[in-house]
Formats: C-alpha cells, structure tokens, sequence
C-alpha cells in the first residue's frame, strides 16, 4: 500500500468528503473479477495492511487508477488513549460506518467478508453462486449451500477421493454455465467453534483447478448424523430455484443470473437429499461423473 | 382495467422474466423478487391464459396435450394457484360451480394430469443472505453467532455474513436480521 495514490470513489458525496478530511496515511486499489476496490487506512501499521492485503478477495489485482467502484476505510484506534472512544478501530465502507470495535481481528474479518460479498454482488460477467465446487473427470461437482450446511466438509472429503479443488465458498459462474476456480484457502470449522482456520488446498493434498469446467452433478445436501445419502432427482424447474436461493446477484442481475443457471440446469443432473458423514456420501457423488 | 370474463383469465405480463425449459417454466417476478417454476400443467393453462380461452376451452386443450383425462376443477385449481403467485393479472375468484369435487378427489385428478406441485415458489434471497457466516461479533455490540441465518444483535446493529453492520447499512437490507 502507498500514500501516494489514495483510492477514491468515482463521485464524491459530501459526508464522504468529511470522511476524506480526516487524513489517510496509506490505500491500496485493486482489481477483482472488473470490481474496482479501494482500501485506506489511517496508519501505515506495516502489520496491520500485511493483515489487510491478506484478505483481499481471490484472484485480486494492483489497479493502476485510485478511482474506485467501492471504498472501505479502517481507521485505527489508539491503544494508549484514555477515552475509550479513542481505542476503538473503525471500518467503513463508502461514508457509512459497518463496524467499531477494539478488537482488531474483528475488523480484519469483517472486511474479507464485505470483500467477499462486494466483489460476488458486482462482478461483471460472472454469476456467484454459494457453492462448493470440485472438478472430476473434467467436469465439475458443485455444492450449494447456506452457512453450515457442510459444503466445505463436503469439498475437503471430495479432495481427498482425489478431486480438483475449485472452491469451497462460490461457484463462480459464466454465461456459458461453466464454472471459474475460485481457489481461495479452505475455511475448516473445528468442532464447536464458529470461525474456520484456513487450510491451503495443498496442505489436503489437492490439486487446485485452472481451467473452467462445465457443470456435470449439482448436488444439494444437508447433514444429519447417521443419515444415509439416497437423494432425489430434481427437474430443470426444480433445480433453478434450488440454484437461484444461492445466487448472491439474484435480485441485484436476475437476467443474467437465470441465464447462467438455465445452462447449468440443462447439462447437468441436480439431486437433493440428505446425508450423514462426508466420507460416505463421497462415493456415491462420484459414481455420478464416472466416464 | 377493463372488466374481462372471469372465466377467460389473462396471464401478467409486466415485470416478469420468463424462461422456457423442458415441460416447464421458469418465472421470475421482477417487483417481488419472487420466482416461480411452473410444471407442464401449470405452464400449459398459463400459456393460454390470453383473456380468450375459457376454462372449459383449457379444460380440453389440457386433455388433448398431456393425453390423460382433465377438466374444468383441474384448471381452477390451477388458477387458483397461478393467481396466489401473482401470475394473473387479476387474482381469480373461484365461481359458485367452481371446483366440483372433493379435496381428495381434486388431488387424485391432479395426480393424473402431472403432479400436485403445479407451481413452486422460492424468494430471491439479498446478496448478504448468500454470504458465509465467518465470525461471530465482538464487542462493544453483542451478536450472536449467525446460525442458521437467524441473527440477532443488540444496539443500533443487525448481524450480516458474521459481523455486526449498522441497521442502516444497505448490504444489509432484506435481511431477517432482528434490531432489539
């Protein structure tokens, strides 16, 4: 990150210009799927911006222009003030204020996932979908998904059967319905803990893909303990909707989003069931895509 | 708007993405980000919902597609359906002589024309709802872990993807976060 090119928004409203005056010491703009992203911190912390850099979105890039698409700015607290005001670390995105808080592991977190989701809401011609993705005999497994639903537990047994890993977070889709890697570090949550320790896809053992595949099984599971995994074919309908609840642009580029999924669901196979431990469900997903 | 024969619905047109797939249809609505897949049945009455064709016209027109007996409470019953998920143009009032049979009768001949999931419907989720949850929210504003997407936080704050947002924030809007 340098001072010298400060990120900036394409138009600057006036409370963001008050949050300009308040003096940035280093930004950095980058490029991720054509978003134009810019960061700025109040202090050139050589720690602090290792730790933000870090968790820039995958696949990011140095943008040469400052002028940005959307502006998150950290402002740093200082540990030795007296008013506890002052101790507080600040994130904002634009001129609106997303968090403040002394703990600055929380700051870091918050801005990967506000990365995340600002790049997966307006990339320019891809669809992200919340999925796990694997690629098997040059197609691609792809795992839809909410937030606990076991898509990454899923995605590390896969690998392990000897899977290439594409991405345990989104399915980064073209209007083709082909599916981009989205090769980010697995995030692996540990019994009873909430936030996931990141695991580089090389550290299990996988390959990690490069190359689009086109979309062979998409299979919707939920674990129950003890369960057994006899899923259920679901019509092109059926599978589009299933597909469509998680689509992070569905309301936002529905008309592309539907023609993404429309290719998808014409050349794949969609089944849902539910499903007990990862490592027994592994086979049967690859059973599907054997040539 | 003109008062049509209620017997002769018309389908909406305004607002809505349409895409056709094998024996079905996909339909998205624009104004209630809503979308709906329409099965063969389904998509059939509503393709001839065109202000012209009568019940009993669709009634004979599903018997001769699908090959297999169809009548007039079939297409009410569709009606009815296609009319809850706002794909008419106006929602249809079911007439004294509508449907004539028994609930179990009524089932019994939507099984033979297809299914009885003529339309199934889902919500668009907003882009944070499709977010991983990465964390639970520290202090000064206590969240609770995201689980089960069912967050609730404290203060001026809701819970989006993990973190603690202000209730203002616009990543946040639509959420079914809950501000006490």
């Amino acid at each position: 990150m340098s001072g010298s090119l400060l990120p900036r928004l394409r138009q600057t409203s006036r409370p963001t210009a008050r949050l300009d005056r308040l003096g940035w010491a280093a930004g950095l703009s980058f490029i991720s799927y054509g978003v134009r992203v810019g960061i700025r911190i109040s202090s050139p912390d050589h720690d602090v911006l290792e730790r933000l850099t870090a968790c820039f979105p995958h696949g990011w890039k140095p943008a040469r222009s400052p002028i940005v698409d959307r502006l998150y700015s950290v402002r740093l607290g200082d540990a030795g003030s007296p008013s506890s005001g002052h101790r507080l670390h600040r994130l904002y995105e634009g001129r609106t204020r997303l968090l403040r808080t002394p703990d600055l592991d929380g700051i870091v977190r918050a801005l990967e996932s506000q990365l995340q989701l600002c790049v997966a809401e307006t990339a320019r011609d891809r669809i992200f979908v919340h999925a796990g993705v694997v690629g098997w005999h040059e197609r691609a497994i792809v795992l839809p998904g909410l937030t606990f639903s076991g898509k990454t537990t899923l995605v590390a047994a896969l690998i392990r059967a000897g899977a290439t890993y594409y991405s345990d977070e989104y399915a980064v889709l073209d209007a083709r319905g082909w599916v981009h890697p989205y090769a980010r570090p697995l995030s692996i949550r540990e019994e009873g803990r909430v936030q996931g320790v990141k695991y580089p896809p090389e550290q299990l053992g996988a390959h990690s893909g490069t190359r689009p595949l086109p979309v062979g099984l998409v299979a919707l599971s939920q674990y129950r303990r003890g369960a057994r995994w006899r899923p259920r074919s679901l019509s092109p309908g059926q599978a589009m909707l299933a597909l469509l609840a998680n689509t992070v642009p569905a309301r936002t580029r529905p008309a592309a989003a539907l023609e993404a999924l429309q290719q998808v669901v014409a050349h794949a196979t969609t089944v849902r069931g539910i499903r007990g431990e990862a490592e027994e469900t592994v086979d049967a997903l690859l059973r599907n895509l054997m040539p | 708007m003109a008062t049509r024969d209620p017997r002769a619905p018309q389908a909406r047109e305004a607002e809505l993405l349409v895409h056709d797939l094998t024996d079905e249809t996909l339909v998205y609505d624009l104004t209630r980000h809503q979308a709906h897949s329409l099965n063969r049945t389904a998509t059939l009455v509503w393709r001839r919902c065109d202000g012209r064709t009568t019940v009993a016209e669709m009634a004979a027109l599903l018997e001769r597609e699908l090959g297999t007996p169809a009548d007039e409470d079939v297409v009410w019953a569709v009606l009815r359906r296609l009319g809850r998920a706002h794909l008419l143009e106006e929602r249809i009032t079911l007439p004294a002589d509508g449907i004539r049979c028994s609930r179990r009768e009524l089932m019994r001949k939507l099984g033979l024309v297809g299914g009885l999931m003529l339309v199934t419907s889902a919500i668009a989720p907003p882009p944070a709802l499709a977010l991983t949850c990465v964390t639970s929210c520290s202090s000064p504003n206590s969240c609770e872990p995201c689980l089960g997407n069912q967050p609730t936080c404290t203060g001026k704050n809701v819970c989006c993807g993990g973190n603690c947002v202000s209730c203002t924030s616009s990543n946040c809007t639509g959420l079914p976060c809950k501000c006490n």
